[in-house]
């Protein structure tokens, strides 16, 4: 994966409470911007705004129904990022399984 | 797996050798270097100073040499390591790795706990407060939309 992508845009986007709060919403599945917006003491544009950063960090996907414009989570990026977030826990796999071989060697 | 304290992960694993075996190769340092990483001055006395030779870990800002000192032990029971980055890494890291022991049937269950993540470096946790308390279900329910997606 792209560590330069992943950090530069996907941590720009989510450097951002209303953003990270935006994405626990709808990791519950999509939602539409009605129903987003009336989570936060903003004006509907404002969080618009936000979306658009989430967007075009490919966090989050938007599509149109009726006269309505839904937003889901885009898992790629988000999957990527958890992958990301425990480099250590990797780490010690890795030599927890060169750990047996030393011990066979012993 | 990972506790639902971000600040900590700890991984546990059965190794088919008695712990007096697996104490060995916890704390003598040219075993040490074959599974983990070279220590030559590792000397197995609480406040003792060392330093781990290793592959970077650049996702978190690990050059490579690990700072460490021995912080306490128990002999084949228990280890208790400082963790610590280079000064010159990106990284802050000051953490802490215990190794526990415990007989398990004929070989022996080996829980390692590396706790003391600063949440507040970027390049130590960065990415597991972004979801707050909501992170840890995270897999799931993403996993959850990832089915009821598209």
């Amino acid at each position: 994966m792209d560590q330069g992508t992943l950090t530069d845009e996907v941590f720009a986007a989510l450097g951002n409470p209303v953003r990270r709060q935006l994405l626990r919403l709808l990791l519950d599945g999509p939602r539409t911007v009605t129903d987003l917006a009336s989570h936060f003491d903003m004006r509907r544009p404002s969080v618009s705004e936000h979306l658009r950063v989430l967007r075009d960090a490919r966090l989050v996907s938007e599509r149109r129904v009726g006269r309505e414009r839904h937003y889901r989570l885009e898992a790629g990026p988000l999957l990527e990022l958890q992958d990301w977030l425990h480099p250590y826990e990797r780490f010690w796999r890795a030599h927890l399984k060169r750990l047996h071989e030393t011990l066979e060697d012993m | 797996m990972t506790t639902d304290d971000p600040t900590t992960i700890q991984v546990d694993e059965f190794l088919p050798h008695p712990p007096d075996k697996v104490w060995r190769a916890l704390t003598e340092p040219e075993l040490i270097a074959r599974w983990l990483m070279p220590c030559a001055d590792f000397r197995l006395e609480v406040g003792h100073r060392f330093t781990f030779e290793g592959r970077p870990v650049p996702q978190a800002g690990f050059g490579g040499t690990g700072h460490s000192e021995v912080l306490a032990f128990e002999p084949e029971k228990m280890l208790r390591i400082a963790w610590r980055a280079a000064p010159s890494d990106l990284s802050g890291l000051d953490s802490t790795v215990t190794f526990t022991l415990e007989p398990e049937g004929t070989g022996t269950r080996l829980f390692l706990e590396h706790a003391g993540f600063d949440l507040d470096d970027p390049y130590q946790a960065a990415a597991r407060r972004l979801m707050g308390s909501g992170w840890p279900g995270a897999p799931k329910a993403l996993a959850a939309a990832i089915e009821s997606g598209s």
